[in-house]
């Protein structure tokens, strides 16, 4: 009896290993709605800016799309140029209940009568350098066959909670360093 | 006695089943790609040039003073000015939970935008205290002229034919990077 069912059941195994086939269709279709979608929603831009934990940005209605160019990004915790951490702020005691961020540089931050950032002046002068060099070895030339002039444009990622004290000090800073544009970076507004 | 059905119709009759194992793995590459690429984050730029001190001289060749409508910040209202006195001061209190009254700005600002609409540029002061985000709004309320706004005409330089203003002023410059708050 238990070699009968034992046989029966094996035929049926066969049976069905037989006749299965992976419907792919239907999962193409899913597929192909994927695609779809993301290619719908991607989001063609030259730029690469780097985000950091809890970074809470400002909303924008602006419609200019940033290109590539060097990035401050500036929390109420710390100040970082392309990747790397240059400068902490010391951390106030919070109020209770208080949303505000409570920050402020230490006495060896700042230079020029509290205006300038020096950690943030040196990095900005050693990338201006980088980039000058690349474009003295780089093929293009301008009309005059000179390198290519350095634009001098910054984009500035800050959070929304940082004060325009830290903006201020910011500018000013790349300005000495010869930064002539400043790029505001927001989060689009949905329309 | 029938023939005996040829062999090659048979062969026809059998489905060509398409392999789509290779398509599959295509598209779960591209799909891989995909991912790993977008940025489901839109960021928008606004774009400020570092403000230049123009020199006596070239003051002095301007025949008409620049309007320099300026947007000061300060704790409790937005104050609104022109340097060269072109239009009257107009302060808009802050709403009651402390934050700008933005509506009533792009309002006031619109109304400046009538009265010089072949004007570009503004001047913004905020004050040390305020916050970034505040900042942002502001200058989105100096600069963008929305679809719900009324339409405001300039004459086009070139052809002299009245065309619709796409924004307000959208040359927005810090005018206090240098000095200290008052």
């Amino acid at each position: 009896m238990a070699s009968g069912r034992g046989i029966r059941s094996r035929r049926g195994r066969r049976k069905i290993n037989k006749a299965f086939e992976l419907q792919l269709t239907s999962m193409m279709d899913v597929l192909v709605i994927i695609v779809v979608f993301l290619l719908k929603s991607y989001n063609i831009s030259t730029h690469n800016f780097s985000n950091a934990a809890g970074l809470q940005l400002p909303i924008s209605g602006s419609q200019d799309n940033p290109t590539d160019s060097l990035q401050v990004l500036v929390t109420p915790e710390s100040l970082t140029v392309e990747n790397e951490r240059i400068l902490d702020f010391q951390q106030l005691a919070l109020a209770a209940g208080s949303k505000e961020a409570t920050y402020s540089f230490k006495p060896n931050d700042l230079d020029e009568g509290g205006r300038r950032i020096v950690a943030l002046y040196d990095a900005l002068i050693k990338a201006k350098e980088r980039t000058e060099l690349l474009l003295a070895k780089s093929k293009s030339r301008g009309a005059d066959g000179k390198p290519l002039p350095f634009e001098g444009i910054l984009a500035i990622q800050a959070d929304k909670r940082v004060k325009y004290d830290t903006i201020k000090k910011i500018m000013y800073s790349a300005g000495a360093a010869g930064y002539r544009v400043f790029r505001f970076l927001a989060l689009k507004k949905e329309t | 006695m029938l023939n005996r059905p040829s062999s090659r119709r048979k062969s026809h009759s059998e489905g060509i089943e398409l392999n789509l194992v290779p398509i599959l793995d295509t598209m779960v590459t591209l799909i891989g790609f995909l991912l790993f690429t977008t940025s489901f984050l839109a960021i928008v730029s606004i774009e400020s040039p570092l403000p230049v001190a123009s020199p006596n001289e070239t003051l002095e060749k301007v025949k008409e003073k620049p309007l320099q409508l300026t947007i000061a910040i300060n704790d409790q209202s937005v104050e609104l000015y022109s340097v060269s006195d072109k239009i009257p001061r107009k302060s808009i209190p802050n709403q009651a939970d402390g934050t700008v009254d933005l509506k009533a700005l792009h309002e006031a600002v619109i109304e400046v935008k009538k009265q010089f609409p072949a004007e570009e540029n503004s001047v913004l002061a905020p004050k040390s205290g305020i916050a970034y985000e505040t900042m942002i709004a502001v200058m989105d309320g100096v600069r963008n002229l929305e679809p719900t706004d009324p339409p405001i005409y300039r004459k086009n330089p070139q052809t002299g034919v009245d065309e619709p203003a796409k924004n307000l002023f959208p040359k927005v410059v810090f005018g206090n990077l240098v000095t200290e708050d008052k």
